[in-house]
């Protein structure tokens, strides 16, 4: 009754070019994704380093429970010192690495310092057999997609790869880090928030590529608990109204109805051009388009994801959410969901979050430097982004540096991050998580979608989503098969045979927030509320909602809670 | 008296409150019900011709209903169900 052993970690010395495979400590066998994560960057990543430096500290790892038979599990976690917070970031993704990495026992790649000739591009190969820096010359610059095709000329069709865009590669600070899906293998998935594509390119990583080969499924140490619970909760969600059925697009009507689907950078908390941004548009085009719902990573019950077909029936994108038809739609008047549709593939292609990039065009657009709702003039910008012209470094950069050349006022960010969809005005336990979470302005990180929660649930309902989600996004498990701190705890306990107690999977759930909370204390961040002035001021719908919270309650946040029969029955959400 | 259930995210107008007992013989009665004491939770449940809002599924004591079925009677001690589906970016 041991469960999964031999488990390795992979360092990366981009400066010296080696590799070293060790073996992955026993005692860290619960951590995995954020927690992992954030454990390894406050004991070898100084916080105040330049985040795009050699001192910084890329980190890939998948979740505990990925490469098991556990239902959607096997999302891996990007880690490092963000370039926009100047804080510890951790951005998640689906696809297929995370999985492979796991059935080959690798918990986590550890990328350090970069190398001196900052012109050469290079690539990581995993294999059942170690791995090896490559240097590939011909990858360099290529958008997401383009490198897939390349890469596919020299590895086999089994490979995944996680790569960055050449928004990457020129280091803005919007950049993400893409993985390719299971089923096409398309770089759609996209670890985006905090600008973690610029950190594995100052390192001149361009991509990884991992082999599976022959690599099988982890093996619980109780196989008949661990296949019960696998059983009984994937029919449990099964039979339930699976809420993500039809993916995140189709929210924007209700999300509109509760003022959180931000119109003309934020200066509106509602559009009115919702029936034309309206998911189920999507839905709708799958009939005489083609295209449809699928899962991202193999094993995944929830098959949130779209993959959208434009008027032709050809492949446009995947997926399309609910927070790009927001940034890159309604932000910026932009009326047409499939205009959206276009910007979202142009990010994956160059490799941009698309909330830090709609934000920014939102902001450009409100700066008078392009007209709302202008689609072929935003497209036109990414032409700007890839020639890393003023103004398309700007962009490229995010919604404060494209704030700071247009010198406008209303630049919506914590942190230095854009805000997400999901608006503090009305969601005061939300905001709470941008304001006082080692994330930043970051829904994943605590989402609590409950205008009506009265202002003594505020501080603990946004403490414990924050908890629960620091746990789900260790565990490799998909926020949105939601599950709790109960069911992770009992997933682990038949992973090693080791029972695993509420007040366990509670205390390594607060101390992932205490890790990453103490990173960033020693990089400079003090408690004050960070919520901008914008967002202090301009009110929103009709009841004239402005943040309003006390600094007494942003302080509460930062205090452990009691814990509560609803810190483990609690589902994940983001 | 039935009851109805409110999903987190439609608390907003019912000011907080769960759950609601209402006087209603129907599922659709019980949602009017409670518009006519928390005006503004009705739109959130059905679009302005009367058909179920694409994002909510309703529930009598924990079984599904058709999306067609809002007219289903409810009894005294049924519970009433509203689920949104929210979440997620």
């Amino acid at each position: 009754m041991s469960g999964p052993s031999g488990d390795r970690l992979i360092r990366v010395d981009m400066t010296n070019q080696t590799v070293n495979i060790e073996p992955f400590p026993d005692d860290w066998k619960l951590l995995g994704g954020r927690g992992l994560s954030a454990k390894i960057l406050l004991a070898e990543c100084d916080p105040e380093c330049d985040p795009l430096g050699d001192g910084n500290v890329l980190v890939m790892a998948p979740g505990v429970l990925g490469g098991t038979a556990a239902p959607t599990s096997g999302r891996i976690s990007i880690g490092g010192k963000s370039p926009l917070t100047n804080g510890i970031k951790e951005a998640n993704a689906g696809g297929e690495p995370g999985q492979h990495l796991m059935k080959l026992g690798y918990r986590a790649i550890v990328v350090t310092g970069k190398p001196s000739d900052s012109e050469k591009t290079y690539g990581l190969d995993v294999t059942a057999d170690g791995a090896e820096i490559v240097e590939n010359a011909g990858a360099k610059m290529k958008t997401n997609y383009a490198l897939i095709d390349y890469l596919a000329q020299s590895y086999s069709a089994d490979a995944s790869f996680i790569s960055i865009g050449p928004a990457g590669e020129l280091e803005m600070k919007g950049a993400s880090v893409a993985c390719t899906d299971q089923d096409a293998r398309r770089p759609a998935r996209h670890a985006a928030r905090g600008g973690l594509g610029a950190v594995m390119g100052s390192k001149g990583l361009k991509y990884v590529s991992i082999e599976p080969g022959n690599a099988k499924a982890r093996q619980p140490a109780d196989k008949k608990a661990f296949t019960t619970l696998v059983k009984s909760y994937s029919k449990e969600y099964l039979a339930g109204p699976q809420m993500f059925k039809t993916g995140t697009s189709t929210i924007a009507t209700v999300a509109n109805m509760l003022n959180t689907f931000p119109y003309k950078n934020r200066t509106e908390g509602q559009s009115p051009d919702i029936q034309t941004l309206d998911g189920m548009n999507i839905i709708e085009s799958f009939e005489t388009r083609g295209g449809g719902m699928h899962n991202c990573l193999t094993g995944c019950i929830v098959q949130c994801s779209n993959i959208v077909h434009d008027a032709d029936g050809n492949y446009k994108t995947s997926a399309l959410e609910f927070e790009t038809l927001t940034l890159l739609g309604s932000s910026c008047a932009i009326q047409s969901w499939e205009d959206v549709a276009d910007l979202d593939r142009l990010c994956d292609e160059i490799g941009l979050d698309t909330i830090e990039t709609g934000a920014a065009i939102s902001i450009y657009m409100d700066a008078g430097k392009l007209d709302w709702g202008d689609a072929e003039g935003a497209k036109k910008l990414f032409d700007e982004i890839l020639a890393n012209s003023e103004v398309g470094s700007a962009i490229g950069n995010g919604a404060d540096a494209t704030g700071a050349l247009t010198k406008h006022h209303r630049v919506p960010t914590v942190r230095g991050q854009a805000l997400p969809a999901w608006d503090p005005r009305p969601l005061k336990a939300t905001g709470l998580t941008y304001a006082a979470g080692p994330m930043g302005g970051d829904h994943t990180a605590g989402l609590i979608v409950n205008p009506g929660l009265p202002e003594e649930e505020w501080v603990q309902k946004s403490q414990e989503v924050q908890m629960v989600n620091a746990v789900c996004d260790s565990s490799g498990f998909c926020q949105f098969i939601q599950p709790t701190l109960d069911l992770i705890r009992q997933f682990y306990t038949a992973l090693y045979g080791d029972e695993i107690s509420r007040e366990q999977i509670g205390e390594q759930a607060w101390q992932v927030l205490a890790d990453e909370w103490e990173f960033n204390r020693r990089a400079g961040w003090t408690k004050d509320d960070p919520m901008p002035q914008c967002i202090k001021d301009d009110p929103i719908g009709p009841a004239n909602l402005v943040w309003d919270v006390s600094q007494e309650l942003v302080d509460r946040v930062y205090e452990r809670p009691g814990a509560r029969e609803e810190l483990y029955t609690t589902p994940a959400a983001g | 008296m039935p009851r109805v259930k409110i999903p987190a995210p439609y608390r907003g107008p019912t000011q907080g409150r769960a759950a609601i007992d209402v006087v209603g013989g129907s599922v659709r009665a019980c949602i009017e019900a409670v518009e006519a004491e928390y005006p503004g939770f009705a739109e959130l449940v059905f679009d302005p011709s009367g058909e179920l809002q694409s994002f909510v599924t309703l529930f009598i004591n924990g079984e599904e209903i058709g999306r067609g079925e809002a007219d289903t009677s409810v009894g005294a001690d049924d519970e009433v169900e509203v689920l949104a589906a929210i979440a997620g970016g």
